[in-house]
């Protein structure tokens, strides 16, 4: 699925969409966040949030970008296989703290962006808070 | 020369911790750069590690001024995986206890600002006020601050005689057109630290996504509550009140004003509540409906539009993730903008006027 063809006519039918719990969800598959954006910004839709996912089994993360049109919940879905994803900084400004936090909590990188810390201060290590990092347990003996 | 005034994290004018480092010349300030982190908690990984009882108390725990919110749009995360349905006295109950808690966050930000005006005795006038709504709180659910309300499927707590309450709406919808509207709209200390200060324009307030009273002080109509109704709200006759000018008055207008569509709400609230049970069958559940994607819900908190995400594990008694996006989030970065230009005397209510709350956005 192209990316052109996310347009405002499509956007308010049922199609591309499934509906899930009240969100609309589009398949994301080949869709490039960049390109995702550019189509938000042109029908005017509102950026809410990223949600992000360690996976388990070492599978990665998964990354949830919201966007409200209209008062319709929109969800994008995309799987990462690093920890890598390009930034959409520049063309929504509204990204910006949370592109940051994403970064702080997962280690996940938005590259095209200088990074400043957000929650965490200076020198402090990113991709700790929210991942899920083995402990190794040492029994006394 | 510019030199840079940091405010903050620690700061008379501000109630809790964070940093606003400001580049001035002379007195105007012609940049500036927020540091958040300081309330720092990790509630989002801790939710991890509660179950699905003790998770509703833990997020409630994320604000304490609009804590029924938190836990109502995790519920109604929490009812998407159920497949239930809160029944329909649950979900007046859940409109009645929102409406109150908007009315006492914005008496609350009313006498704050107020505060910050030099104009004390208002600020006297709005708690006084205030009290009488955390009262009303207090009768409904025991508490004052933590209300324990929600529960998956519905309500904990009934109201049981709702027209009681309407005296207090009355009485309190009086007090604000007699004494609190008039006093904001019309003095020249007000006015004289409101009009044309900390100026958000429409353009702006898109570019950073701002919600709630911010947006729709910026002239942006949304407001979830009509817009994407929940609990009763569909059953409710309100209007959304939007300002053009985007400055300090203009947030504290839709504010005003926001609490006299709560009054008109709440009325309609407590006498239609329909009969019938508080909660969904006898509240014992699984997560049904595991599809793979997380439950979303959304819910238009005093301060904007919050949101939770919630996914489960299979077979698991507690949430693999519980993400939250709360209203400050979304509107503190705009303060950079408003406070560009101002004087350096005004910021500290320009800061105010976004009614921040910092445990919200760090969680």
């Amino acid at each position: 699925m192209s990316t052109v063809e996310i347009a405002p006519e499509l956007l308010m039918s049922a199609e591309p969409y499934t509906e899930d719990h009240g969100v609309y969800w589009y398949n994301s598959d080949g869709l490039n966040v960049r390109e995702l954006a550019k189509s938000m910004n042109a029908i005017g839709a509102r950026f809410i949030t990223i949600t992000a996912y360690e996976l388990p089994k070492n599978e990665g993360f998964r990354l949830e970008y919201h966007w409200d049109a209209a008062g319709r919940l929109l969800g994008f879905t995309f799987d990462l296989n690093g920890n890598e994803i390009e930034s959409i900084y520049d063309l929504c400004e509204a990204v910006d703290w949370i592109e940051r936090e994403v970064r702080e909590g997962f280690g996940i990188v938005f590259t095209g962006r200088p990074y400043e810390p957000l929650l965490l201060r200076e020198n402090d290590t990113a991709g700790v808070n929210m991942r899920e990092v083995p402990v190794k347990v040492e029994v006394a003996q | 020369m510019s030199y840079k005034i940091p405010m903050g994290p620690y700061h008379p004018g501000l109630e809790e911790p964070y940093k606003l480092d400001m580049i001035c010349d002379g007195e105007t300030v012609i940049d500036a750069k927020l540091h958040i982190g300081f309330n720092f908690r990790g509630i989002e990984h801790l939710a991890e590690t509660r179950n699905y009882v003790q998770v509703i108390a833990l997020m409630e725990r994320v604000c304490g001024i609009c804590s029924f919110i938190h836990t109502l749009t995790l519920c109604q995360s929490m009812e998407k995986l159920t497949g239930w349905e809160a029944p329909p006295r649950a979900k007046y109950i859940r409109v009645v206890m929102a409406e109150l808690e908007r009315l006492h966050s914005h008496v609350l930000w009313a006498g704050i600002a107020a505060k910050l005006m030099g104009f004390k005795t208002m600020f006297m006038t709005c708690f006084e006020l205030r009290e009488k709504v955390m009262d009303v709180l207090q009768a409904i659910s025991g508490n004052r601050v933590n209300y324990s309300m929600n529960r998956v499927g519905g309500v904990n707590r009934d109201i049981e005689d709702p027209l009681a309450l309407v005296k207090m709406v009355d009485d309190l919808e009086r007090e604000m057109v007699k004494t609190v509207i008039p006093i904001f709209t019309t003095s020249k200390t007000a006015l004289s630290r409101c009009a044309g200060i900390g100026v958000l324009t429409h353009e702006k307030a898109l570019s950073c996504a701002a919600v709630g009273p911010v947006a729709r002080a910026s002239g942006i109509n949304q407001d979830l509550r009509r817009d994407a109704p929940y609990a009763a709200y569909e059953e409710m006759q309100f209007e959304v009140p939007v300002q053009p000018d985007g400055d300090v008055k203009a947030r504290l207008l839709v504010r005003a004003l926001e609490i006299l569509e709560s009054c008109k709400i709440l009325r309609q609230a407590l006498t239609k509540m329909p009969p019938g049970e508080l909660v969904h069958g006898d509240g014992k559940f699984n997560f049904l409906k595991l599809t793979g994607n997380p439950a979303t819900s959304r819910v238009e908190a005093p301060r904007g539009e919050v949101l939770y995400s919630v996914s489960w594990r299979e077979g698991s008694r507690n949430p693999a993730r519980v993400h939250v996006r709360t209203p400050t989030f979304a509107n503190m970065p705009a303060i950079r903008y408003m406070v560009m230009g101002a004087r350096l005397a005004d910021t500290p209510l320009i800061q105010a006027s976004i009614d921040p709350c910092y445990s919200c956005t760090d969680r």
